[in-house]
């Protein structure tokens, strides 16, 4: 049988030591890093801790950090991931706290799921049917996958937005309320996407990937968290910074045919009484960029010339009368739907 | 010492959906306790479906069918009022489920789709994809969450603590700090889970260690009908993690290394969808004979061609990605090695159909405050084989039956007490497993566990290796006496809860082995090469195995003959 080194990062709650320590293990090739890490414990050392239970990639036990990123150690095969010779590296997840060795304290994670709500609140002072609602294939087909998720904490783990915010609502559970959006027996859409635009929800994700590439499964968060936004600004949901810097850069681009530096922080922050100390914030910073020539105020002089803006506005013009069309369309064939079902 | 109202051991379907009943009632104080946390729990794992009769997919099913297709599969083992319960109370439970938001997969008409299932004769089989446990049990956290219930998540139940057939609590570790403490509550339920670790090849989860059976068992309460343990016939090669039977009722084909659907052979009606006690027995027999595929000759083939690729993508995901995962194979392209893996546990602690726990002898007295439900339990709606998508019906049904019947039962309780003696058990197991210094480990001796009762208590079972496996049982238990762990800490030891885990795994697997090698017939999950046809003269009864120091003393009881809306199905023999 093959073997492998691995080297563990190791924590002791007794002494609060945290240290690595070097083992090896037998492999047969299918075999994954939770049998090895099983392997270790169960013939040299009984103290290594972790979690594990279905070693099939539903019980959401075993995330941990192989080589650096996050992923299911029941799911992860050792021959995927050898490279000539190098030691495994397995350490607990991120953005949380160790509690021993791999387990990690999972309830700021949850909390999250429990701050967004995220349950089916039905519509109040009304009986459900005597049968399941009715819920069209294309509305289950639409958000299905994001139910998918085994609340395994990948994505929160690898969130490069939890990390410089604890209190960021995370990706996992901000794709479990875009469920809830999207689900018609659910009667909070508009109070839950008001919800989700504040601070620390959907406006703040920088789009860095990392959820969807840590996730085991198919519940791609930031596409969630990205249509959440549409979503909410479709709702008019718009008194908030996210949104105005949304519409900001897009009503720029389309006036003058490209990004307006200057006024994007303005439009971004409201034209408002209660905007003035977070431009005053953004001052310093201001006065390095002109100083540095990277903010230029006459956008006219470096932007397109009037044949170009008025192709970007044709552009314009063409997406919003699609997205016209299909919205008609759309209405046409959910009314047909509705009357289909109710002769059902 | 920590006291409520209602304490509720276990925290997968039956658990939760007991829980939510309770705390329907405001006035009562209803708590969870679970050694994983409630998302993690077993049932998650189930993949196929729910059943009920519906009619969503056709319009002939009933649930008297579904009854008579329960009892069937049950080899007529089945207590014919639970089955009736069960297939009965389906739909209503279905409904609810969806209306708490439950992502059932949908007909284009916008309906909960159905699909057919093994030994069920019509499409009944609700489901979520393949991931039909996943969703059942989302959505029961979901509502637990909502309303505030009480969990201790990473609570490790030891000791159930029974006085004068009154139960009084139990007594927990609280895996984290590693404080030993008592819980007193006027009912207790448990919904600890099945057994099946004890088997090599299986599809549990570590956590299926049947330690709430144990506890049952120890405190004194007989299990029914051990020996019955269902082999599920499409488990991956190699680690025996499940393939839904899912593939074969969207119409995967199972084959043999000359390539032929030898179902037609044991099964010609119902081909891959016969029972699977029947399919298992098939593919053993198939493999036994020299017929079976791959160098190691010890799996047949499952092909996915049949399907299409389309509705597999749509409709078997997971099983797409456990196979590329776990197995290296692409069920598009090619088939897929499988064979009989440990899955299911029929017997368990003995209770009524309100989840009530009784002894079920000639007195058939009721263990007052103490329930049960789920996998853990015998009610009995399985009888000798479970058909497939009658699990999570049963938890869901009977969970909330038995959270009604404590919620009107409670307020009528007398308050209970747990006196520092009751610890001492625990206290001594604990400590004795921190100060011990033996040779034996636990990691050789669970594997041994696990490799006889596979070989010799497995698909088929004979008069010699049971008693073989008895030996070894005894010998076993006896090192494990000698064992001693690496981790003396007090906090998150998974080193002290996996011995103590495999303390319960040796006592209950010499349950299941002893009511083996006395049910001298086959029927359901048991099988006896050296007795091959079902006895029902001798043998249409339940086993009830109570604890003595010499091992389990063997007692038995009669069938439930008496459904309350219908005549009895009569026995008939079983056939496909």
């Amino acid at each position: 049988m093959p073997k492998q080194d691995f080297v563990i990062e190791r924590y002791d709650p007794v002494t609060e030591r945290s240290y690595e320590q070097q083992f090896t293990a037998e492999y047969e090739p299918g075999q994954t890093v939770l049998d090895c890490l099983n392997g270790i414990k169960w013939a040299q050392d009984g103290t290594l801790s972790f979690r594990w239970s279905c070693r099939h990639a539903i019980c959401g036990s075993c995330a941990m950090k192989v080589n650096g990123r996050s992923m299911l150690a029941c799911k992860t095969q050792v021959t995927d991931i050898v490279k000539r010779g190098d030691p495994i590296r397995v350490a607990p997840m991120g953005n949380q706290k160790v509690v021993k060795d791999l387990v990690v304290d999972i309830s700021n994670f949850l909390d999250a799921f429990e701050r967004a709500e995220t349950w089916l609140q039905e519509i109040p002072d009304q009986d459900p049917p005597s049968r399941e609602y009715h819920t069209a294939k294309e509305e289950f087909d639409r958000w299905s996958h994001t139910a998918t998720c085994i609340h395994c904490g990948a994505c929160y783990s690898d969130c490069t937005v939890v990390a410089a915010d604890p209190k960021f609502l995370g990706p996992a559970a901000l794709a479990k309320a875009y469920r809830f959006v999207f689900d018609s027996r659910d009667s909070q859409k508009h109070e839950r996407l008001e919800f989700l635009s504040e601070k620390h929800g959907i406006w703040d994700c920088t789009r860095c990937f990392m959820c969807i590439e840590a996730c085991p499964k198919d519940v791609l968060p930031m596409d969630a968290i990205m249509e959440l936004r549409t979503e909410a600004m479709r709702e008019g949901i718009t008194n908030n910074h996210g949104s105005r810097h949304s519409n900001a850069f897009r009503g720029g681009v389309r006036k003058r045919g490209r990004l307006d530096e200057a006024t994007l922080p303005i439009l971004s922050a409201g034209v408002r009484l209660g905007a003035i100390p977070e431009l005053i914030g953004y001052t310093p910073g201001a006065l390095r960029l002109l100083k540095s020539r990277k903010l230029i105020m006459a956008a006219k002089r470096h932007g397109a010339n009037r044949e170009g803006r008025r192709q970007i506005r044709r552009i314009f013009d063409e997406v919003e009368a699609e997205k016209a069309r299909s919205a008609v369309d759309a209405e046409a064939f959910a009314a047909e739907r509705s009357s289909a079902l109710m002769a059902h | 010492m920590l006291e409520h109202g209602v304490l509720i051991v276990g925290s997968g379907l039956a658990g939760m959906r007991a829980a939510l009943e309770v705390s329907e009632d405001p006035d009562l104080d209803v708590a969870l306790l679970t050694k994983v946390h409630p998302l993690r729990s077993h049932s998650g794992a189930a993949q196929g479906g729910i059943a009920a009769s519906l009619n969503n997919s056709n319009d002939e099913d009933s649930w008297e069918l579904h009854m008579y297709d329960t009892v069937k599969g049950a080899d007529f083992l089945a207590d014919q009022d639970a089955a009736e319960i069960l297939a009965r109370e389906a739909p209503e439970n279905i409904f609810e489920l969806e209306h708490w938001g439950c992502a059932f997969s949908r007909l284009e008409n916008g309906l909960i789709a159905q699909r057919r299932f093994g030994g069920h004769t019509q499409p009944r089989a609700v489901y979520a994809a393949d991931r039909t446990g996943h969703a059942l049990l989302t959505v029961l956290f979901e509502q637990l969450f909502r309303r505030g219930v009480k969990v201790y998540s990473e609570w490790y139940a030891l000791d159930l603590v029974l006085r004068d057939n009154v139960c009084q609590g139990i007594v927990v570790y609280d895996i984290l700090t590693g404080q030993i403490d008592a819980i007193a509550a006027k009912a207790v339920l448990f919904a600890t889970g099945g057994y099946g670790r004890a088997f090599q090849t299986t599809t549990n989860a570590a956590a299926s260690t049947g330690d709430g059976i144990v506890m049952a068992y120890r405190a004194g309460i007989p299990l029914e009908d051990m020996e019955f343990v269902q082999f599920h016939p499409t488990g991956l090669q190699g680690s025996g993690i499940l393939l839904s039977e899912a593939a074969r009722g969207e119409g995967a084909h199972i084959l043999n290394a000359e390539g032929r659907r030898f179902m037609e052979d044991y099964a010609p009606e119902r081909m891959e969808l016969a029972p699977r006690d029947i399919v298992a027995r098939a593919e053993q027999t198939e493999i036994d004979e020299g017929r079976g595929v791959t160098d190691k000759k010890d799996s047949v083939f499952m092909d996915f061609s049949p399907i299409g690729e389309e509705r597999i993508r749509y409709a078997l995901p997971s099983v797409l990605h456990l196979a590329r995962d776990f197995a290296g194979i692409d069920p598009l392209q090619a088939p897929v090695p499988i064979q009989p893996t440990a899955h299911y546990s029929m017997g368990g602690i003995p209770c009524d159909v309100d989840g009530m726990v009784r002894l079920k002898d000639q007195n058939d007295r009721p263990i007052v405050g103490f329930y049960a439900a789920g996998e853990c339990s015998c009610v009995s709606v399985h009888g000798a084989n479970r058909l497939g998508t009658n699990s999570l019906l049963e938890a869901v049904v009977f969970g909330r039956r038995a959270g009604r019947a404590i919620r009107t039962a409670v307020p009528d309780l007398a308050p209970t007490r747990i006196e520092e003696g009751d610890l001492q058990r625990a206290v001594a197991e604990v400590d004795g497993l921190l100060k011990s210094d033996g040779p034996e480990r636990a990691g050789a001796i669970r594997q041994e566990l696990r490799e006889v009762m596979m070989v010799d208590c497995g698909v088929f079972r004979t008069r010699p290796q049971l008693e073989n496996c008895l030996r070894m049982l005894k010998n076993l238990q006896e090192r494990y006496q000698r064992i001693s762990i690496d981790d003396k800490g007090w906090q998150f030891n998974t080193d002290l809860v996996e011995a103590i885990e495999l303390g319960h795994m040796l006592e209950y697997a010499e349950v299941i082995v002893t009511g083996a090698l006395a049910r001298e017939e086959s029927r359901g999950g048991h099988f006896r090469k050296d007795f091959p046809t079902r006895d029902d003269q001798r043998w249409h009864k339940h086993t009830l195995a109570y604890r003595t120091d010499d091992g389990p003393r063997l007692a038995y009881a009669d069938v439930n003959m008496q459904p309350q809306y219908r005549d009895p199905f009569p026995l008939e023999e079983r056939r496909y």
